[in-house]
């Protein structure tokens, strides 16, 4: 599908989706076991023709979803890149840096316009607006990151509300327009669209964390790149409720690394990695809920998909990379 | 604005005094006998003022007052094309200030942008898009209709302002893109605080007014046309990408150059024609002749656009900004002149970054007939536009006709404008 025209294009376009450096599909693989889950069996050869036909078009049109989801997804990726002047992703280096910039703005409005045709090819034009709407809450999550004041900085509804935009938004629309494909009812959609976005938070709120810890449970371990951009996340807007004379050092920016060295003590002698942590737990228990409130179904393929998003919700909280 | 207002006036006058199909049944003289000599008067057509053939009914008694009073309107409805979608096009820019104003106050400088673009080249590309609307028998609602009828023509033409909306949101976003700079750009002087900041607006603005744009075709519910409007911002960013990485073959190629330009310059406007077609319920074909004015039109608009960057507002070579060929872009211009002169094709060949070469090419190019040659070109490529308006189905309604000679005017404006 990014196959172009132009080869410099289609290199560009598929850098990141060469073999190794996918970032383990993450999403896909929720959208897939979405649609699993919401009885939408994969098609086995034994069965009715008829069955099969619809029961196969129906998948082949939910895997769309999954790449156009892909698609978007690393739209975002290029761009952002390009946003933060960043040198590497996913532990290779940055197509921008690699390519330029213009060829990865460029790249990236292409994967965009490739995921709006492949849209509008499953005529319907609910999951159409869904997916655009991610679109625009991608946009206005990186403004609204780049964009601060300096209170809506220390602002934890802020906070969650930019990392719905930038992080919840694409699983949860795109989790609900899988139930839509699936002609599920609006509330199973709805419960659909909670998993994703309780899933995504929660995913978010423990990249935080890591983002201090590394691998080990001991501070200042992880990359601190969040930190050094002068992001300010989570653990940081919870310290500072417990120590107000943190946010006169978030003001004055971290440039001055030894304001990076203040904060890292503050945290810890906070319980702010603690609540992010508890925070998590709480978005992942509403995602499992969600899926817990699913109508009941004894086909052993879809009990399976159920258990296996359940189980996602646990991997996302103990996951320490 | 008031002289569209009196124009809407004054059509309608001449509908109710006029003798065109519509009214003949009811008239008194029309009646009964007179029925016969109406039919036999049915083939003869006026010609006022060179316009195209007015009402093929008509009563040989009264030929002479119909023909005063339609050479009254016709004198007055000889107007710019684009005073014909001035209201329109007020009401389209507000909402457009709305919508990209309104969310994130960093984006202003990005706005101002916008505004800047949509008042250079007065809005073209919505002008068209309007203009082809009610040429497509859409007409601007009035009041003095049936409610039922008026909600719903009203409606579509929301919908098709939408289109010219989402049409502006594009080109704009990809104007913003195509200037992020790259590494190379900023060695030649630019500061290296604005580079940054500048690319990070450029990129976020872009994305934003595409987001915008995605939204709001998704709006309109209709798949065909999100599918052709995704195609144009895939197109407009294959032309942009032809045009960065091009080998010396297809540098020197006219059919890869008019590949780019349809990418880069006619694909938008060529598939929103045809989105307003669909969405006004049109048959194929009339959507394909909507779509080959567009294209005809934005691929001559483009060739002129060469030929004065080359002399610019003189009738003399050099004259012109020079900016294609300063960035190493060659246009049909050159192309042609390397058709005479194979030796131009070596200095094209070591590029321009040394100004003598510049110089060399201006000299080539004025002993050929490139700019010639691109001109004629131009004039077929606005004439096949010209004679997509006219395979359009035959209509009688006056605003119809009007938006139609004035979209037949703008193939004109396009291939004799000098700047």
């Amino acid at each position: 599908m990014v196959v172009a025209e132009v080869p410099k294009l289609a290199s560009a376009a598929e850098y990141f989706f060469k073999m190794g450096v996918e970032g383990k599909r993450f999403r896909p693989t929720v959208l897939l076991l979405m649609a699993t889950a919401l009885n939408v069996r994969v098609p086995e050869p034994l069965h009715d023709g008829v069955e099969d036909a619809l029961a196969t078009e129906l998948r082949t049109r939910q895997q769309c979803i999954a790449e156009i989801t892909e698609m978007i997804h690393v739209a975002s990726l290029l761009h952002d890149d390009v946003l933060d002047d960043a040198d590497t992703r996913r532990g290779i280096g940055s197509l921008n840096f690699v390519m330029g910039n213009k060829l990865a703005v460029l790249a990236g409005d292409f994967l965009l316009s490739r995921a709006c045709v492949a849209l509008a090819s499953l005529k319907n034009t609910e999951v159409v607006t869904l997916l655009a709407t991610v679109v625009e809450h991608l946009v206005t999550g990186e403004t609204m990151q780049m964009t601060t004041s300096s209170d809506q900085r220390c602002s934890m509804d802020y906070y969650m509300q930019k990392t719905y935009y930038k992080t919840a938004s694409l699983i949860s629309n795109s989790c609900k327009a899988i139930a839509l494909l699936a002609g599920q009812t609006a509330e199973v959609a709805i419960l659909a669209f909670d998993y994703g976005k309780n899933l995504g938070l929660a995913y978010q709120l423990i990249d935080d964390v890591l983002d201090f810890t590394g691998t080990s449970a001991s501070l200042g371990k992880g990359s601190l790149s969040d930190i050094q951009h002068g992001i300010i996340t989570a653990p940081i807007l919870f310290a500072m409720e417990e120590f107000p004379q943190l946010r006169t050092v978030v003001e004055q920016g971290f440039e001055d690394s030894s304001n990076v060295d203040i904060a890292l003590e503050y945290l810890g002698k906070s319980r702010g990695i603690q609540k992010t942590r508890e925070l998590a737990v709480k978005h992942a228990n509403l995602a499992a809920a969600a899926i817990d409130c699913l109508p009941e179904n004894n086909d052993e393929d879809v009990r399976k998909s159920r258990r296996a998003l359940l189980d996602l919700t646990h991997r996302v909280i103990t996951r320490n990379k | 604005m008031l002289i569209y207002r009196g124009l809407s006036r004054i059509s309608r006058i001449s509908k109710k005094t006029s003798f065109g199909r519509r009214w003949l049944p009811s008239h008194p003289l029309l009646s009964g006998a007179s029925h016969s000599a109406a039919a036999a008067a049915a083939d003869s057509s006026v010609k006022v003022l060179g316009c195209r053939e007015a009402y093929s009914w008509s009563l040989p008694a009264l030929h002479g007052i119909r023909h005063q009073i339609h050479h009254q309107s016709s004198s007055v409805i000889e107007l710019d094309p684009f005073s014909l979608v001035a209201d329109e096009l007020s009401i389209l820019a507000k909402r457009l200030r709305s919508m990209v104003v309104a969310e994130v106050p960093k984006l202003a400088s990005a706005a101002e942008y916008f505004f800047k673009m949509g008042v250079e080249g007065k809005r073209f590309r919505p002008t068209v898009l309007l203009l082809m609307a009610t040429a497509l028998n859409v007409r601007v609602p009035e009041p003095l209709h049936d409610g039922v009828e008026d909600a719903l023509a009203t409606e579509l033409r929301t919908r098709q302002q939408c289109i010219a909306e989402i049409t502006e949101m594009i080109h704009v976003a990809s104007l913003l893109h195509d200037d992020v700079l790259d590494d190379a750009d900023t060695r030649r002087g630019i500061g290296s605080l604005n580079f940054v900041m500048g690319n990070k607006l450029a990129v976020l603005a872009g994305d934003f007014l595409l987001s915008r744009a995605c939204v709001a075709l998704a709006s309109l519910k209709n798949t065909e046309v999100v599918t052709l409007l995704a195609t144009v911002v895939e197109h407009l960013v294959t032309g942009e990408t032809m045009q960065m990485t091009t080998s010396s073959d297809q540098r020197c190629s006219m059919d890869y150059y008019m590949q780019k330009t349809y990418y880069k310059t006619a694909s938008l406007i060529s598939n929103s024609c045809k989105a307003i077609a669909l969405l006004a319920g049109q048959t194929a074909e009339v959507a394909i002749l909507a779509f080959d004015y567009g294209k005809n039109l934005g691929l001559a608009y483009q060739l002129i656009d060469d030929v004065l960057d080359f002399t610019g507002t003189s009738a003399s070579l050099g004259k012109g900004s020079l900016s294609d060929i300063q960035h190493g872009i060659i246009t049909a211009p050159i192309l042609f002149a390397m058709e005479e002169f194979p030796q131009l094709r070596t200095v094209v060949e070591q590029g321009f970054e040394d100004s003598s070469n510049v110089d060399i090419a201006l000299e080539y190019l004025g002993k050929s007939r490139g700019i010639q040659k691109t001109r004629e070109l131009a004039v077929k490529h606005a004439n096949l536009a010209a004679a997509a308006i006219d395979c359009l189905p035959e209509n009688n309604d006056e605003d119809v006709r009007k938006s139609r000679r004035a979209l037949l005017d703008l193939t004109h404006r396009v291939i004799t404008r000098n700047k």
